[in-house]
């Protein structure tokens, strides 16, 4: 466990100094129950952005990869967020908000050391232009 | 044509509902029926399984009547991966069962229903019923795909509308 916990925190200052990236995740709010408005797309949900911490970041063309700590991830998942687990997280997120660009997360993979997770890195879709 | 498409949607999931009460999905933490049409939905390039998805596809428009005809066309995708208590080898039986759920909830008599307008809802208000009337053909079923561990399936029905005076 300690060795997992110091691959973590080496990701995170790597991260940090190397990175420099401030991105946040865009969630959205929990569906109105009982609104027939919004599953005929006549009402959008609220939206909630949370901070993924210091990231870095990476695009060339059309592939953009972003690299975030897994210390984050687990604060986010086990705040009480409802979310099962990481990849549901990522799965079920609107996006990665970077510099007010919002990128769809398309793929999401975690880098792991003793049986703990590091780092996580997304692969995202840049906006249709 | 909105008016149609969301007509359509509401028949089918009440009568999914009532069909198969345990055919749900849960979206954005809520629970409720497994059918969703993919363009009101948050774009994903993720597939939700075990529930229908609508797709509106192509449309035409018969102009010679009092009212112009609309006939638009709707793809209903769905996929299975089984369940993990067969290790996904009952997927086949899954895929199977989901088609006689589309079946029987589209060949269900009456196969039209009064156009509603759900404009209102948005704001709090009741639907409102409209003077013409939805309907729909018969189902035809595309051929069966596997896509990784999933078996998937999309089916094709014609919905038939008036356009009445003023309708979007």
């Amino acid at each position: 466990m300690a060795n997992a916990e110091g691959a973590e925190r080496i990701a995170e200052t790597a991260l940090r100094t190397l990175g420099g990236w401030k991105a946040m995740l865009r969630l959205s709010a929990p569906a109105a129950s009982g609104s027939a408005a919004e599953e005929l797309g006549l009402a959008t949900p609220q939206f909630q952005d949370v901070s993924l911490g210091p990231v870095a970041f990476r695009k060339a063309e059309s592939t953009a990869k972003l690299l975030v700590s897994a210390s984050v991830v687990k604060k986010i998942v086990g705040a009480g967020s409802g979310f099962d687990s990481a990849d549901v997280l990522f799965e079920t997120a609107v996006g990665v908000v970077l510099d007010g660009v919002v990128y769809e997360i398309t793929d999401s993979v975690a880098s792991g050391a003793n049986s703990g997770e590091y780092c996580w890195c997304l692969s995202l879709k840049a906006p249709a232009r | 044509m909105q008016n149609a498409k969301d007509t359509f949607y509401e028949v089918l999931r009440e009568r999914l509902a009532a069909l198969n009460p345990d055919r749900t999905i849960v979206l954005r933490d809520l629970m409720r029926p497994g059918v969703l049409v993919e363009e009101n939905e948050l774009a994903t390039d993720v597939a939700t399984p075990d529930c229908f998805r609508l797709q509106w596809t192509k449309s035409a428009a018969d102009v010679k009547g009092d009212l112009p005809m609309v006939t638009m066309q709707c793809e209903i995708a769905y996929e299975t991966a089984g369940t993990a208590v067969n290790a996904g080898m009952d997927r086949g039986r899954m895929l199977a069962a989901m088609d006689g759920e589309l079946l029987a909830i589209l060949n269900e008599a009456p196969q039209k229903t009064t156009k509603m307008n759900y404009a209102g809802t948005a704001l709090g208000k009741a639907a409102v019923v409209m003077k013409t009337n939805v309907w729909w053909g018969g189902l035809v079923f595309g051929q069966a795909e596997m896509k990784n561990d999933r078996v998937m399936r999309t089916a094709t029905v014609e919905v038939m509308s008036y356009q009445e005076a003023g309708e979007q």
